[in-house]
């Protein structure tokens, strides 16, 4: 019943994004630029060295790949509807959405999507694809691994959002926050072990973005030990549920526009 | 222009008066431009084992603390107004005043500079903290170059988010346009490569660009590896294409210029 309306919701909103359809050629160069802007710095890098903290090129593009697909995510699905949500607890249009049966955060993460991302997913996918084609193929425990990591992952950097987005309930102003976590998410963009010290930590376990994608790539390297892995699977469980929380006390805390 | 020259003290005064008024938007806004430290970060382990080309961890450091600075203070936002004012008509209102709008606009770029320069502050002294070696006390000579190429370098990046913005009163998707410009911007900028780890026919061409001419110019002029004459002539040459071409189509669109509702 819950993929039905998954599949429902997200046919809604693949229209309503579809009538805007006349920017598609512009989208793609968008995609393209967006593409070559994480991967072109690297090939200039390692146009000067062989190795970045242990990291090769091509162990790097597979991190970057990651972090496309981190990109497609967060711009196609995520972002979308928790600014959709915001707009909708400043002028009161959350209402409609509470009043229908089924909860209101799975309604509310699954009503807009924005096609254009998908292009930063195919960039990703060719990314990773060359990547791969390059290193030593992963083994199968590694790539049940990754994808485990990504989904993680993923779920992390979600439950992140709505707790962001959640504060907009208190404050209808903050919603610029998500914009300067768009702008921590970039730090993503590398493998995390270039980061030293307390940055290295916050971008695991505060804006867990080194889950989507460093990780994964480790696991497909066969280079994450379990340790790892189960440290990103504790913060994706405790981010999702403190995120449940806030969402439960924030709508409690909702009193619409109007009263 | 006379008229306009007259008004604008006024209009810097409520250009900051709006800019406290909006003053948590506006250093979240100025926080999220810090991809130079995430580059910084990558270059920095990348020259762990040794200078690359000359660039050792602290030069890394130092160019792109200044990269970042010169990108707060050259930071315009005219195209996103311009834009929503074509759009919406809300441009109409603004036409009816004795002067060109985009003077207004100027005036909002000019006062936001002080919040920059606030809110920035702290970000640099995190960077002197971690790497002291970056501070340094430029040469006169190196110092007043700087402050003229800083200047051409917000005209030219004032004039080319104007023609940009512009664009609006002929096609609807010119912030699409701009973001696939800022990719290209940012590879040939300098603003995640220095010029010189470029490759060297690559970086000869993007010597001579806009993109270049907006961000780099002023950063090696103040860092002493660009020539300071040659650089400035580049750049002033470009002040003078891009504000013609300003002037140009400015007047070509607002004879266009249909305002909603009217």
């Amino acid at each position: 019943m819950r993929s039905g309306l998954i599949l429902a919701l997200v046919r809604v909103a693949l229209m309503t994004a579809l009538q805007y359809r006349a920017s598609f050629l512009l989208e793609f160069f968008v995609g393209v630029g967006t593409t070559a802007s994480v991967v072109l710095p690297l090939v200039f890098v390692f146009d000067h060295t062989a190795s970045v903290a242990g990291w090769s090129l091509h162990a790097s593009l597979l991190v970057a790949a990651f972090f496309l697909v981190l990109q497609a995510m967060v711009g196609g699905l995520v972002e979308p509807n928790l600014g959709a949500l915001v707009e909708g607890v400043r002028s009161g249009q959350l209402d409609y959405l509470l009043l229908k049966p089924p909860d209101a955060q799975f309604v509310a993460s699954f009503q807009r999507v924005a096609p254009a991302r998908l292009w930063d997913l195919l960039g990703g996918a060719i990314v990773g694809a060359y990547a791969l084609s390059a290193l030593p193929t992963p083994t199968a425990a590694g790539v049940v691994t990754a994808a485990l990591l990504l989904f993680a992952g993923l779920a992390a950097v979600y439950g992140l959002w709505v707790l962001v987005i959640c504060t907009s309930f208190w404050f209808v102003r903050v919603d610029n926050l998500r914009y300067l976590l768009g702008a921590v998410v970039d730090a993503g963009r590398w493998p995390v072990s270039i980061y030293t010290g307390w940055v290295r930590i916050f971008l695991t376990m505060v804006v867990p973005v080194a889950l989507v994608t460093s990780y994964p790539a480790l696991a497909l390297l066969g280079r994450l030990d379990t340790g790892l892995a189960v440290q990103a699977v504790v913060v994706a469980v405790g981010m999702l549920v403190v995120s449940r929380v806030a969402w439960v006390q924030a709508l409690r805390q909702y009193t619409s526009a109007s009263s | 222009m006379i008229a306009a020259a007259r008004a604008f003290p006024t209009l810097l005064r409520i250009a900051v008066a709006e800019m406290v008024a909006y003053r948590a938007e506006m250093v979240i806004w100025i926080l999220t431009a810090t991809l130079p430290l995430v580059m910084l970060a990558l270059w920095n382990a990348a020259s762990a084992g040794g200078p690359l080309d000359g660039f050792g961890q602290a030069d890394f450091a130092r160019y792109f603390a200044v990269t970042l600075l010169v990108r707060q203070l050259t930071g315009v936002w005219v195209l996103w107004e311009l834009n929503q004012q074509i759009r919406t008509g809300a441009l109409s209102p603004q036409l009816l005043r004795p002067m060109n709008p985009l003077w207004w606009q100027f005036a909002e770029t000019i006062a936001a500079i002080p919040w920059r320069l606030l809110v920035l502050g702290p970000v640099l002294a995190g960077v002197a903290l971690w790497r002291p070696e970056i501070v340094f006390v430029p040469t006169l000579a190196a110092a007043a170059g700087f402050a003229v190429s800083l200047v051409l370098a917000l005209l030219v990046a004032w004039f080319v988010q104007c023609l940009f913005g512009i664009l609006a009163f002929w096609f609807d998707q010119s912030l699409g346009l701009f973001q696939v410009w800022f990719f290209v911007w940012a590879l040939l900028s300098g603003y995640v490569v220095p010029l010189p780890l470029l490759p060297t026919s690559v970086a000869a061409v993007a010597t001579y660009l806009p993109f270049h001419a907006s961000l780099g110019a002023p950063v090696e002029v103040l860092l002493g590896f660009a020539p300071v004459g040659p650089t400035l002539a580049i750049q002033a040459a470009w002040v003078a294409v891009l504000g013609a071409a300003t002037y140009l189509t400015w007047n070509a669109g607002l004879r266009r210029y249909g305002a909603v509702g009217a």
